[in-house]
Parts: C-alpha cells; structure tokens; sequence
C-alpha cells in the first residue's frame, strides 16, 4: 500500500470535520407530485422525534391532503413569514427565525421552490444551504423534473417545462436521498380520489403531466437518477481512498447567446458526468459584443449560470474569429471532446461562409466534435429575430463625414479629370475615399454603402456618356466590379484591423490594469494603503462606485468610500440594508447584493476578499442596475484575490511583529527575573542569617555586636524595599510602554516625598534641595517620578563616598522643568556615560558593593522619564562628581479663583 | 499614662505581632481582629479610640469594614495597605478612613501617624468643649468669624482661596484630605484644572505660613493622595 500524501490526509480530516459540523441533508425524492413525498418526511419525523431529537417545521407545502395534514399536528412549526407581492399574499420560509430557533432538524417541503421577492436568496436551496452551514440537520422534498440536467429530458417527455430547478450539485450532495416510490398506475388512482390537488386543480394536473405513460417515463428517469447518483458517491470514495482513478476527458461547450444554448450545456454536462471528465464552458467574445441587444446578453448571462450550476469551469476569450478561438482554447487546454449546437453559428454570418463546425473540423481536425441538434419545439422562447443590429444603425455625424468625404473625391476626381489624368486615378481617388471612411466611421454600413456609391458617383460623373447611368464602353463594367470589390474589400480590412487595434487595447488595458494592481499592492504597506490601491484599480476599471469593509475577528470595520464619480451619497451606500448584506457575504464567504440571487435588494454587489476561508474584508460595488461582464468579473476576481493576498501577508506580518515584541518583553522579563533571583538571595540571606544568630545566641552577644546585627537587618531589609518598588514600576512596562496614571503635581513636592524614601540612615550623605522660584506643574505619574528621584539619589549616595555632598535642583526653563542630582563624587568615565541608562549596566565602581546594583535603576529612569516625554542624562559635575539631570514638559494651569 | 485604645486589625500573623508589640512598648491598650467580621464585632462591643485597619482581609474588603464602621462610629481609622495603588488610598480616605499608611512601613512612621491622631482626637474634644470660633495650632492662628489668619500674631495676606483652603486644612486637622474632597469642598467640582489651581494655590499658602517648605511644619503633602494639617504642639 502505498504512503498516502499527509496534506491529503490532512484535507480529508478536515473535511470530515467540517462534515461533522455540517448539517446534514436529507432529501425525500420523488418522480411526480403525489408519490407521498411530503407524507414520508412527515413520518420520518415522527420517527426522528419519538428518537428524542428536536424537530421543528419550517415550511411545509398546504396541501389539503387529510393524511398529511394528520401528521403535521403534533410537530412544532414555525410560522411562515408572509410576504406581499402584487396583491397576493406568499408564505416563505421564516430562515432567520429557523435560525434563531437552532432546532436540531428542521422541515423544509420544496426543495426547487423559488422564494418570492425580497426574500434573502432567490431559492429555497440556498436557503437550505445556510441552514446546513449552521449545524441544522434538513429534511427536504423534491420531484425529478425539477433536476436541472434532467429538466430538458423531462420537458421533451411530458412536454411541460418546469422553471424551478436545482442544480445536480445540490442533489448530489446530498448526505441522504430517499426515493419515495409507488406504481404510476396507483398514483392516478389516488389522484383520481383527491388526495393530491383539489378538484379543479387535478383535472388541470392530470391533463398536462399525470398519464401512465408519462409517468412509467418520469419513473424511470427518477429511479436512474438515484442509481447515477450512487456511482458518482462511490465514484468519489474511490478517488479518496486514492486509487488509481484519473480520467483525461476534457469537455468544452460553447456558450452563446442563442436560446437553445441551454440545452446544449445540459447535454454537455450530461456527457461531463457519464464520462468522469472535466466541462469547461467558454465564451468567445468578439469586438461586436458591445452591439448585441441586452436580451441576448441577459440570455448569455443565463447561459453562463446554468453552466456554473453545472459544475462548468467559465472561461472567456477574445477574438473575432470564433472557430479559430475555440479551437486555439481547445488545442491548448487539452480538451477532448467539444459540444456545440448545430445552428449556433447561423447567426453571425451573412454572407454563405461556412458555418462555424465546418470551420471549427478544420481548425480543429484532430478534436472530437458533438453536434446537438437544434430543433428546441419545446422550450417555447421566440424564435430570436434579428433585432434592428447596431451595425446598421445611422449616425448623421458619420453620414455627413461619408458624404463629405465622398464629395471631397468626386471633386478631385473633377479636377483630375478637367487636369486630363486618366481614369484610373479617379477610381483610385474613390478607393481611397472608401478607405477613409472606413476607418473615420464607426459602422461598417458607411463603408459598404460608400463602395455602391462611389462606383455609382463614378458611373455619373466621369464615364460616357457623364452625367447618367450608363457607359458605352464595354470595358467600364468591369471597371466598376472591380473598383467595387477593390472598395469593398479594401474597407472590409480597415474595419478589421480598426476592430483589431480597438480590441488590442481593450485587452492591453485590462492587463495592464490587472500589472498595475499587483504593483500598487505590493508597494502599498498597511491594510488602509491595500485597500485605497485595490479601490482605485477596481474604479478605473469598472468606473463605479466602490465600499470595503475590513473584517477584523468575524467583525465588520467601517465602510471606506470610494466614489467613481462623486454623486452617490454617502449614505446610500452605507445604509443597514448594505451593511447587512456585507455581513451576510463576510459571514457566509460568498458574493451576494444587487445582480446575485442572494439578497438581490441590495444596491450594491458583494464579494469576500478572502483565501480559503479567511475572510479579510467585503468589497461593494455599487453596481447602479448594470451587469458585470464576464472579463470584468474574472480581471475583478483577480484583483480581489490580490488584494486577499496581500492582507494576508499584512496580517502575518502584523502578527509576526507582536509575536516579537512578546517575545523581546518575554526575554526583559526573563533576564529581570534571573538577575533578581540573584540579588534577592543575597540580602535575604544576609537578614536570615542575622535573624538566626540573634535567635539562638543573642544572650552571648555584646551589645555593640547586636547593634550591628540589628543595623545590617534593617538596611538589607531598606534595600529589599527598593528593590521592590522598582520592580513594581516594571510591571507597569507593557508592551514596551508605560501605563501611566497622570495627574497634576507639584515638582518641589515630588522631590520632598522621594526623600522620605531614601536611605540615609546614618546621615553619611549631606543632601540639600534647590526649589526654583516659578512653580514647577508637571502632569506625572507621581509615583514613578519619585521612583526616579529615589533612584538618582540612592545612586549618588551609593557611589560616593561617606561625607559627599548631593545637591538636588529644580529649575523652570521655558516649557521643561529641569531636575538635577549633582554629587561630588568621583564622577562618570566617559566611556560609561552612554552606558550607564542601559538595563544591567553596574558601574565597576570600588565603592559600590556589587552584589548591591543589577541596574535596572537608571534603566527605569530613563524609560519613565521617556513615556512622559522628557530626557534624562548624565554630565561632569564642577569640578569633580556626576551630574544627573532629567527634564519634563511642564504644565500650564488657568487658575480657579 | 497612654489610656488609648487601638484595635488592630491584621490578618497576618507577623505584621500583627510587630504592631501589637510595638504598641505595648509604649503602653497603648489594644485589641486584634484577624478579620472584618470580627473588626465590626470588636469595633462595636469595646468602641476603640483609634482604628488600624488592613484592606486585604481574608473575608470582606477593608473598604466596606470601614463603610459599616462609619455607620456608627467616629472614630479615627487608619487604613494599613500593600497595596501600591493610589486610587485604593484615594476610595478609603473618601469612604472615611482618617488616614493610611503603606506597607512595609517602619515603627516610627506607625508612631507617629497613632500621635498625629491622638492630638487630633484632643484638639475635637477641646474644640468641642469650647466652640470657639478662633482655631489655634502652635504659632497659627485662624480666626473663622473675622476671615483672618496670624502666624506669630503678624496677619497673614491670604487670598479668598487660600483662606478657605487653610480653614478647610484647619477644621480637618490630622486628617488626610484627598484631592478630590478639597476641590469640591473650594470649587464645587473636581475637574483637572481645580487638582491644577489646588496645587498652585497650597504652593503659594504654604510660602506664606511655612518656614523652611523642604520639611513643612503645618501642612504635610501626601503625593498622589491629598493633603492635611498637623497638630502641632
């Protein structure tokens, strides 16, 4: 057995956790209305709640089925949500009470049914799916013709196309499907005696879906349904369980605009399914996409959905020629096998070319080529009819430039002709003519009509006989055929590569776009630069109004606006609707708002910023009643994902940052407490033994002994005491920064606190205190400022002699108060002085007793003395001792009289 | 002879020690309680002179003791902390303490807070007996009904400020005052500005009756906490 890949693995566990998480869906699975569907899930219910588990209905179907309604009692339900559309009133599924309510199964009839307006999704699927997402278990009901890859083969049998459909995806992940079954013939019984519709209803009913035949058929296709479903279930175990399963077949179908492309994908998804194989839609779109009418384009959207639903990867290509295209695509994405509709290319050419599969057989003569038959009787859209093409629309400016520029020959023509030139250059003069106008206007009818009428200009003005129709000369219809088609051709090239050019640009920019995007990301450094970058971009490219929301721990931060044209109020687009829809996409990691089918009230459309599952931020885009366009979704989708990057490695580095800076406050705190350790043993060692001594010999001792005793008692003790005071100054370092408690002091008052504290026991050091005349206010922490002072003095006295001399001054100088702590000791070497505010820097002074200085005292200093944003340093003293000064920003009070 | 009684209490074995011997060498009557519970009972059954009072007790917070306390007692408490915080000094004083010391602290500060308190203690009982309008503290004299104050019987020039600081200091002698108490008392109100102006106005008042303002005889600063006046023999 071979060593299975630990990602693998790890994909696997997690899935199967999520699973766990997940609710489960169970779907009660019929061939027609009537087969008990609803009736089985009922009792399952029954059944689940005799078990103990906590049922609930959400929505059941009101039918006025006797036995169903029987069952129904007895179920907790919760009351629909009624909702008002055109004068009838809709009962919905209440999902955000169903929600609220967290049963552990909920009831949900109708799989397929479409909600009604309003609603947050467009399908009660979708609401099924978040429901699922939230840990609810669902039992749900569902008739095959409402399968979407089924729902053309039903239609073709019962001749009634359904328009709610799932898509197979949702069937197929299902966790459990039960097929609630019973002979055709008994169904019709029991629709004959009522049970299903009333009355009226089932004479309708049964007239258009309900006869034996149809229904054996519906049956049959319901039943190899299930069984299709159990092979792609065992199908996908296999491939979990690694075996050697791999298929190359590569499907492509072609998408268009045409109504019977519908069909079309289906069979290819069909096709896809039956062979294992990948299905890959694409889209060829060429320069004339911006002529076509919004119905085709609304058609091709729904051609594009349905292939999603599929399970189709979409694609889109640029070019005008179609087959070339689909065959290029093809040859390069490994494709095997392309389905494509026996009319789909009818369309687009006038001019008896060959049609698009004969060209695409050429192109393509090694691929495998599925031709669908397109005689679609069923689906009842109107046969497409050439709307009035843009093609041929008028404009009165390109008219007057085609008249002009016709005007312009024929009067050179004249001149030319009145000069004796032959009339060969005339002919050429209208070519070019024709030429010009080709390129100047934007329709390729100014051309063509130009062509006709300059042969006819031609004809009039400068053949024989002049000034009519006709010619003698039996040469000039070949002349004018040929100057015809030398027009005609000459224009047709023009528009082409006009169109190329055009086109070329178009996909320059969108690139360039796409290049620029991932070099402002890059560059830009913190979240706020990101997102004003990657709104800027989407701005230039889609020219609307643009709303991001980061997300921070499941939460969503303040909207940043960026306006496209500076008209849309703010407000607008920040409205609780808005923000609610933004939550609901952050929350559910899937694009939602105006144009989607999930809370489609919204006025603008949302997508995720995301990787995987992290959801970094929601972009709005106020999309103003207009439609992406597939390129401008993928280049956008893109963008987004950049943008998702980037905030990721932002937050990585964010987090690596704190991380170190924990780890540098973990590493103080440890050096501290190792330094500590030491310097706590040593005088408490020095105050147990003398305790000790006093304890068991203290009779013996004389009485100048004891009093040496008691005196290293209390001073080791004093120490101690100072020692902790720093110490609790140092919790008050967070994250590097000091928590201050400000309040207003008076410095002169700081100074004689501080020295309360200080031990000078012995009065071995002469201290004296200099007040400054102005009155020195500073908004401090009082308690650390006389930490400071306590320090600075201790120091002096610690490292001067006996006798020395310390002078503290205060002194106002402009807006700093000034303290000094001057001593006469044996001052600094210069070499230490840069080092003496370092933590664990202890001069190697004689006088100092070592064991007595691990030095977090001037350290401290500094670092409280910075956090209140003054200075501290060390100068000589004249003419010999340290100097310690630290300053303070002082504060100005309005007196209160 | 030292009639005082002192009730101490302390839940920690030691520290009580230290202070009961302490008070016994200088012949102070006193009783202990290891916690709040029986602090009230002591407090109420023997109705002690002074209070020295723990805030970390085993069983109730020191602040509400002296909250149950001062329901129906007097009697001056000084509050014994560990704690480092000035805001817990601060809700005492507010709450009623009359006083605080911060541990570790020495015998002679413990001795000296007791005399500061047992001298307040006289000077309410004298004024109380003579409900005299004239306040005298060693050379300080304040005279309520006239608004003037003499220190070494020259007339002092105070402000309308300073001299409602110093008669607030005065009525309260041996008390710590906290900030808070002293501006609402002067201005009504406690914003930054009043802590600003009370620091401002107490320099300037202190210039005027201080001698030597490094070791200030009449009126002690307490950084962080407030202010009070000393009983001066």
């Amino acid at each position: 057995m071979s060593r299975q890949n630990p990602d693998v693995l790890l994909k696997a566990i997690h899935d199967e956790n999520e699973n766990s998480a997940r609710g489960h869906l169970k779907i009660f699975f019929g061939y027609a209305a009537g087969v008990g569907k609803t009736y089985a899930m009922l009792q399952a219910a029954h059944t689940a709640k005799e078990q103990g588990i906590d049922v609930v209905l959400g929505y059941i179907e009101p039918h006025e089925r006797p036995q169903t309604k029987a069952l129904v009692s007895g179920l907790e339900q919760i009351p629909c949500k009624k909702i008002k559309h055109s004068n009838i009133e809709l009962s919905e599924l209440d999902l955000d009470a169903v929600l609220e309510r967290k049963p552990q199964l909920v009831l949900v009839d109708e799989f397929a049914h479409t909600d009604a307006p309003g609603m947050r999704h467009t399908k009660r699927y979708q609401d099924i799916k978040e429901l699922l997402a939230a840990g609810i278990d669902v039992y749900t009901t569902v008739n095959v013709q409402h399968i979407e890859s089924l729902n053309d083969i039903v239609a073709a049998i019962t001749g009634v196309t359904v328009r709610e459909r799932i898509p197979d995806a949702a069937f197929d992940k299902a966790d459990q499907v039960e097929f609630v079954d019973i002979e055709p013939s008994e169904l019709l019984d029991r629709l004959k005696s009522g049970n299903v519709y009333k009355e009226t209803q089932a004479d309708r009913a049964m007239f258009n879906f309900f006869t034996l035949d149809n229904l054996i058929a519906l049956r049959e296709i319901a039943l190899r349904r299930c069984a299709d479903r159990i092979n792609i279930m065992s199908e996908n175990v296999r491939i979990k369980n690694n075996s050697d399963f791999h298929t190359d077949e590569h499907i492509l179908v072609c998408l268009s605009s045409s109504p019977s492309n519908a069909k079309i994908i289906r069979t290819a998804a069909r096709m896809a399914n039956a062979f294992k194989g990948i299905l890959t839609a694409l889209y060829v779109e060429t320069p004339g996409f911006a002529a076509v009418s919004d119905e085709d384009k609304k058609r091709l959207r729904q051609s594009i959905h349905l292939a999603e639903q599929l399970g189709a990867k979409i694609e889109t290509v640029y070019g005008d020629d179609v087959p070339y295209q689909i065959a290029e695509f093809a040859r390069l994405s490994g494709v095997s096998k392309i389905v494509i509709g026996r009319s789909a290319s009818i369309k687009k050419h006038f001019f008896n070319k060959p049609t698009l599969t004969e060209k695409l057989i050429t192109h393509a003569p090694n691929m495998d080529i599925h031709i669908i038959p397109d005689s679609n009787d069923i689906v009842k859209y109107t046969k497409m009819n050439f709307k009035k093409n843009k093609d041929f629309s008028l404009s009165l400016r390109d008219l007057m430039k085609s008249i002009g520029i016709l005007l312009a020959a024929t009067l050179i023509g004249y001149s030319f002709s009145w000069l004796g030139f032959k009339e060969a250059n005339i002919v050429t003069v209208y070519i070019m003519a024709v030429l010009v106008i080709a390129v100047i206007t934007t329709r390729r009818l100014y051309s063509m009509v130009s062509s006709v009428v300059s042969v006819l200009v031609f004809n009039f003005f400068f053949t024989v006989p002049k000034f009519t129709f006709m010619a003698y000369d039996d040469g000039y219809p070949v002349t004018f055929l040929i100057m015809l088609t030398v027009a005609f051709v000459t224009s047709s090239f023009a528009i082409k590569l006009k169109n190329h050019a055009k086109q070329a640009a178009h996909a320059a920019f969108r690139t360039k776009i796409l290049f620029d995007t991932n070099q402002l990301i890059q560059k830009a450094s913190g979240t706020n630069e990101i997102i004003t970058a990657t709104a800027n971009q989407l701005i230039k490219l889609l020219g609307k109004n643009i709303v991001i929301y980061c997300c921070e721990n499941n939460k969503l931060g303040n909207p940043h606006i960026f306006r496209a044209d500076g008209e849309a109020s703010e407000d607008e687009l920040t409205t609780d609707n808005e923000k609610a829809t933004a939550q609901w996409v952050m929350k559910n990691n899937k694009h939602a708002g105006a144009t989607t089918d999930t809370l489609s009230g919204a006025k603008c459309m949302y997508f995720a910023i995301r990787v995987n599952r992290n959801v970094y931020g929601v972009v709005g885009i106020d999309m103003n009643d207009s439609v992406l366009d597939s390129f401008e979704n993928s280049v956008l989708l893109s963008i987004l994902g950049e943008c998702a990057l980037a905030m990721e490695s932002e937050q990585n580095a964010k987090e690596k940052e704190a991380a170190a800076i924990l780890a540098k406050n973990e590493q103080l705190r440890a050096n501290l407490l190792r330094a500590i350790s030491h310097d706590l043993r040593t005088p408490l060692t020095s105050i147990m033994g003398n305790a000790d001594n006093l304890l068991s010999n203290g009779a013996s001792f004389d009485e100048e002994t004891k009093h040496l005793i008691y005196k290293d008692i209390y001073d080791d003790s004093m120490w101690l005491i100072n020692l902790v005071e720093n110490l609790l100054s140092v919790t008050k370092l967070e994250d590097g920064q000091m928590k201050l408690n400000l309040s207003l002091e008076l410095m002169d008052e700081i100074i004689t606190e501080a020295l309360h504290h200080i031990n000078n026991k012995g009065g071995t050091h002469k201290i004296k205190t200099i007040n400054s005349d102005e009155i020195a206010l500073v908004n401090v922490d009082a308690r650390l400022i006389i930490q400071v002072v306590i320090n600075l003095v201790d120091n002096a006295i610690k490292y001067t002699p006996e006798g020395s001399e310390i002078v503290i001054k205060t002194k106002v100088t402009g807006k700093n108060v000034e303290v000094s702590v001057a001593d006469n000791g044996y001052g600094i070497p210069d070499e230490s002085k840069s080092k003496v505010f370092d933590m664990f820097f202890s001069g190697a002074n004689s006088i100092a007793d070592s064991r007595r200085s691990i030095g977090i005292g001037l350290s401290l200093c500094k670092s409280i003395v910075t956090a209140h944003g003054g200075k501290i340093f060390v100068s000589d003293n004249k003419p010999q001792g340290a100097v310690f000064t630290f300053t303070l920003p002082t504060k100005e009070v309005n007196l209160n009289e | 002879m030292n009639k005082t009684t002192i009730l101490v209490v302390e839940d920690d074995t030691p520290v009580r020690n230290l202070m009961t011997t302490t008070l016994k060498t200088h012949d102070y009557k006193y009783l202990t309680a290891k916690d709040g519970a029986s602090a009230i009972m002591e407090a109420s059954s023997y109705n002690p002179d002074i209070i020295l009072l723990d805030l970390g007790l085993p069983d109730m917070d020191g602040i509400d003791v002296i909250k149950k306390i001062r329901t129906w007692s007097n009697s001056p408490i000084i509050v014994i902390s560990a704690r480092s915080e000035d805001s817990d000094k601060i809700e005492a004083l507010d709450c009623g303490a009359d006083d605080y010391l911060t541990k570790p602290f020495s015998v002679e500060e413990l001795l000296a807070r007791l005399r500061v308190t047992q001298r307040r203690l006289n000077f309410i009982q004298t004024q109380v007996l003579s409900t005299s309008s004239v306040f005298i503290n060693g050379k300080l004299k304040i005279d309520y009904a006239a608004g003037c104050a003499y220190l070494d019987d020259t007339e002092l020039h105070l402000t309308p400020i300073e001299f409602k600081l110093l008669s607030l200091l005065s009525k309260n002698v041996g008390k710590v005052l906290t900030h808070k108490f002293i501006t609402e008392n002067i201005w009504g109100s406690s914003w930054d500005n009043d802590v600003g102006s009370l620091r401002v106005f107490m320099a300037t008042l202190r210039k005027k009756i201080e001698k030597s303002p490094d070791s200030p005889q009449y009126i002690q600063t307490h950084v962080g906490v407030g202010y009070r006046m000393i009983k001066v023999e």
